[in-house]
């Protein structure tokens, strides 16, 4: 991996090496003896029972650090809204629940480095003065859920987390918990009602989880990575932190890339160098023959971006909210000359209709809608008129729903039909257009082969990490 | 509590801080549709039609959830609402069955009423529907999963209302269905309120079942008689004169919205076994006939009249006036149903004391306890000159203490609308067919002390006679009879 070196906002150069990644290659890089031997704990051991709690809140805002699940709030100023005086206990709840199409980030950290994770749920559970921290794990991750029940025991066998924590009259129970395959419960409040025992449906808010979020209780709901900077923060300061990224989006961030690439992977950089640099020098550039039709930012939910756009984009909050798209929660696909977007936007409506909760009427309906509708148009079935149909579902489903689910759906929607709709309206004139692309897709790989194609390949199919097979 | 101010369509009202917009909207007669509010249950926020627009909010915001503030400015019209109105609507309908031409709730279905206030004059969606189960919920519960539109009033109801938490929705998106939880069934007492508050035809009463199209009943308020509660109801009868449903009407001081099974299936004696005319010692009479029959009897010496919990306070007032002035020697005694105990739900009680009006017998006859009057007039031994028997309880099965003061009464006079027990039972000297509560007018006071008039729902379906209209004539006959001395 190159080092990156980039303008900080004050103008001198940076090198970086990655922090959170750091280790993972490293053999037994899971366990408490290897965190340790690197230095691991030391800093909860410093600050737990003697720093000001309010202080560290205070810090972790001045770092500017933001969330890094998707919505990009800064993490401090949402601490610092934890409702006081309630008589109730305060929860943190760490989301684990890691399952956007082409985001495979926390994965790595709670598979390859638990007790970094483990070290900022006691650094920011001492900051929120919370005694007890829920740690979600996206059901799957069989082995993620292994390690960090292992590493809880071992942090819990040291006197790290249980009663008088370091040896100080903190308490923290750490509670790890797994889901059971539900897309929606990696949102917020959705996780909430799925760690209370009830069924994955968001809530309405306000209240806002920092009032009434886990069982009526202020919680905190950080994702895996966030947790995960916090302790680099605390031991090295926000200035430290600061020294990357750009005014407004400082620090670093893993970023998932996947698609059309030589290299695809999980990368950490800076923020705010450009997307042209990270396909280029992380990923290695496009695979041989292809070039570039368009890029998935921000997960699957995020709306494309065009060549044009990615040669203008830097990967900061700010500069793909410019574009119209979003940083999300990091996960860059990659899409070639030759990927046939229908196929790609069937797959996406089909992730979203498999995947919504059911509770809102424009999202229970209307991903399902449009998933037919783009199935019409994926085999060649489409009619005069279902084009603006696609837009005028996908307008009637935003903004009217309790959680996002349902922008989520219509955004890639709306942006597809935005950025490429000629290739909509082809698949209206030109019905055997479908076949001519069948055959050149299995062309690229064979229908035998397709099957065992996993995130990476160059086969449209691995847009979306093989959802097609749920 | 505290009271904000806002505007709603340019009106300015003033309402207490702690209600939600749509609350704010209904209680000063301006419109919002809704599925899933429902004012006895918690919000759920999850239908998205009772959309409006709020100054300063970049979209509409659905007013089941959103909490008034000072200076509010609400507009339940316009081009956004109307949009967001129009898309919901499409949406909850693409994938219903729209068979309103066998589907019970037609007539009554919000999907309809929304549709035709809402919704577009063509569907958009060629696609196939999703289709989902069927099931027999309960005893008096059928589910149609197709036209379920998943608000979750009925999930939300056996939550908090009825306690059993019976019902949850499976599945997840467009296949969310109502279910079952394993090895539950939906049979409690209070099974049938989901049949009201679902806003569609999905979740259908089993006993009203293709009975009658809704749109051929005429419907008419009453007071339930069933227990001590009185809770507020609306009787549905058919052209013939028949009662074909009853539902709650909702009363927040009473009932709120619910109602017992019980007491919306406790209607069959209406139409079955009625004493129809008059009869004086087993053989039909005339009124006339039966009348001075009675006359002659209710002025023997040592005469007690027995009157039930189930007679209206102006029965058992004009029969107390009656016998004042006919025979003033006369007792009176109450009796009634046993009285068992209450049974409490999270959010709601039937009554165990299944009479309506113990607490007007209470004011009227001065009678506390029904029961223990019965076991007073039980234990004396001396004959009964005349006993004026006035019961009307429904499916009235006669008890060993009442047969004692029957075995010892020479003579009875029975007030009843059935050709029950008590007239098998052998003495009745006359028998005079009064009215169920549903044909008659009339007051009872339930047992929070509350008194609830009512009118009567349908044509009396016998001769029968209301009892003050009975005592009425009693009278008139008496001054005719006396003039013939």
């Amino acid at each position: 991996m190159s080092e990156s070196p980039l303008n900080s906002p004050n103008g001198a150069m940076v090198p970086f090496t990655p922090v959170i990644l750091k280790h993972i290659h490293e053999a037994g890089s899971h366990t408490l003896d290897h965190y340790v031997a690197r230095g691991g704990y030391e800093t909860a051991r410093t600050n737990v029972g003697k720093t000001e709690p309010g202080s560290l809140v205070k810090l972790v805002e001045e770092s500017g650090l933001r969330g890094r699940g998707g919505a990009g709030f800064p993490t401090g100023k949402k601490w610092s809204f934890l409702a006081k005086g309630t008589g109730k206990p305060a929860y943190l709840t760490v989301n684990g629940d890691e399952s956007e199409p082409g985001t495979f980030k926390d994965r790595h950290i709670v598979e390859k480095d638990p007790h970094q994770l483990l070290e900022g749920v006691i650094l920011t559970c001492w900051a929120i003065q919370s005694h007890h921290a829920f740690i979600y794990l996206r059901g799957e991750f069989i082995l993620g859920y292994e390690r960090l029940e292992a590493a809880v025991r071992e942090a819990k066998a040291r006197g790290f987390i249980g009663k008088k924590i370091f040896d100080t009259d903190f308490d923290l129970k750490v509670v790890v918990m797994r889901g059971a395959g539900a897309y929606i419960c990696g949102e917020e409040t959705g996780m909430l009602s799925s760690i209370e025992g009830g069924r994955g449906y968001p809530k309405i808010k306000p209240p806002f989880p920092a009032v009434s979020g886990v069982f009526q209780c202020p919680t905190i709901v950080n994702n895996v990575e966030t947790i995960a900077c916090v302790s680099h923060i605390v031991k090295n300061g926000a200035a430290w932190h600061k020294q990357w990224g750009t005014e407004k989006s400082p620090g670093f961030k893993i970023f998932c890339l996947s698609g059309a690439v030589k290299k695809p992977g999980v990368y950490e950089v800076p923020l705010g160098i450009t997307m042209k640099e990270f396909i280029e020098v992380y990923g290695g550039g496009m695979i041989e023959g292809r070039t570039l039709k368009a890029v998935i930012p921000g997960g699957l939910s995020a709306p494309l971006l065009t060549p044009e756009m990615v040669e203008k984009c830097t990967l900061d909050y700010e500069s793909l909210a410019g574009l119209g798209s979003m940083l999300g929660s990091g996960g860059i696909t990659v899409l070639h000359d030759q990927v046939d977007l229908m196929s790609a936007i069937y797959n996406t409506m089909r992730f979203y209709h498999h995947e919504s909760c059911g509770q809102c009427t424009p999202c229970r309906e209307g991903t399902g809608w449009l998933e037919k509708l783009a199935h019409k148009f994926h085999e060649g079935h489409a009619h005069e008129g279902d084009v603006d149909l696609l837009g005028d579902v996908a307008r009637n489903m935003r903004g009217r729903t309790i959680c996002v689910l349902a922008d989520a759906a219509a955004m890639p929607m709306q942006s597809y039909l935005q950025l490429f709709r000629g290739e909509f309206e082809k698949r209206v004139h030109e019905p055997a257009y479908t076949e001519r692309k069948r055959t050149a897709r299995d062309e690229i790989t064979p229908a035998a082969k397709r099957d065992t194609v996993t995130q990476g390949g160059p086969d449209v199919l691995s847009v979306g990490m093989g959802m097609d097979r749920i | 509590m505290k009271q904000v101010n806002l505007k709603i369509d340019g009106k300015d009202v003033t309402v207490p801080a702690d209600w939600t917009v749509i609350k704010a909207c209904h209680q000063n007669d301006v419109d919002v549709p809704h599925y899933c509010y429902h004012p006895d249950l918690s919000i759920a926020g999850n239908c998205r039609i009772c959309m409006v627009g709020v100054k300063g909010m970049p979209r509409p915001v659905v007013a089941c959830a959103q909490p008034v503030a000072e200076g509010m400015e609400v507009s339940t019209t316009g081009k956004d609402v109307e949009e967001a109105r129009k898309g919901v609507m499409e949406f909850l309908l693409i994938n219903h069955p729209l068979d309103c031409p066998e589907c019970d709730q037609s007539g009554e279905c919000k999907l309809q009423d929304y549709s035709y206030d809402h919704g577009r004059d063509h569907g958009r969606f060629h696609e196939e529907k999703v289709r989902k189960s069927k099931a027999t919920m309960g005893p008096h519960v059928k589910y149609w999963g197709s036209r379920c539109i998943v608000c979750t009033r009925c999930v939300r109801f056996t939550e908090e209302v009825s306690g059993g938490g019976e019902l949850g929705v499976i599945y997840r998106g467009d296949r969310s269905e109502i279910a079952l939880f394993p090895g539950k069934n939906l049979d409690n007492p209070l099974s049938m309120n989901n049949v009201d508050i679902c806003p569609v035809g999905a979740l259908v009463s089993s006993d009203f079942l293709f009975q009658s199209r809704v749109w051929h009943l005429h419907s008419n308020p009453s007071v339930c008689a069933d227990c001590s509660v009185g809770c507020n109801s609306r009787v549905d009868l058919d052209a013939k004169n028949q009662i074909k449903r009853i539902v709650p009407r909702q009363n927040d001081a009473v009932n709120k919205s619910w109602m017992c099974d019980h007491g919306r299936l406790s209607f069959d004696y209406v139409h079955e076994n009625r004493l129809q005319k008059p009869k004086v010692h087993g053989k039909d009479a005339t009124w006339k006939e039966a009348r001075r029959a009675a006359l002659d009897l209710l002025s023997a010496p040592g005469s007690v009249a027995l009157i039930s919990a189930w007679n209206t306070n102006e029965a058992m007032q004009s029969i107390k006036n009656f016998l004042s002035s006919e025979n003033p020697s006369t007792r009176i005694f109450g009796y009634g149903n046993t009285v068992e105990a209450d049974l409490v739900f999270p959010g709601f009680t039937i009554s165990g004391d299944k009479n309506p009006n113990c607490a007007g017998m209470k004011q009227v006859l001065g009678i506390g306890d029904a029961n223990a009057s019965l076991k007073a007039l039980a234990a004396e031994k001396d004959s009964i000159g005349c006993l004026l028997l006035v019961n009307n309880i429904p499916n009235f099965q006669i008890t060993a203490e009442l047969k004692s003061i029957l075995d010892r009464s020479q003579n009875v006079v029975l007030l009843d609308f059935a050709t029950g027990d008590l007239l098998r039972y052998g003495n009745v000297a006359v028998a005079l067919p009064t009215l169920t509560t549903f044909e008659k007018s009339g007051s009872f006071v339930n047992r929070t002390g509350l008194t609830q008039t009512f009118d009567a729902v349908m044509e009396p379906v016998t001769y029968g006679m209301p009892e003050t209209e009975i005592v009425a004539a009693l009278r008139g006959d008496r001054v005719a009879v006396g003039n013939q001395r």
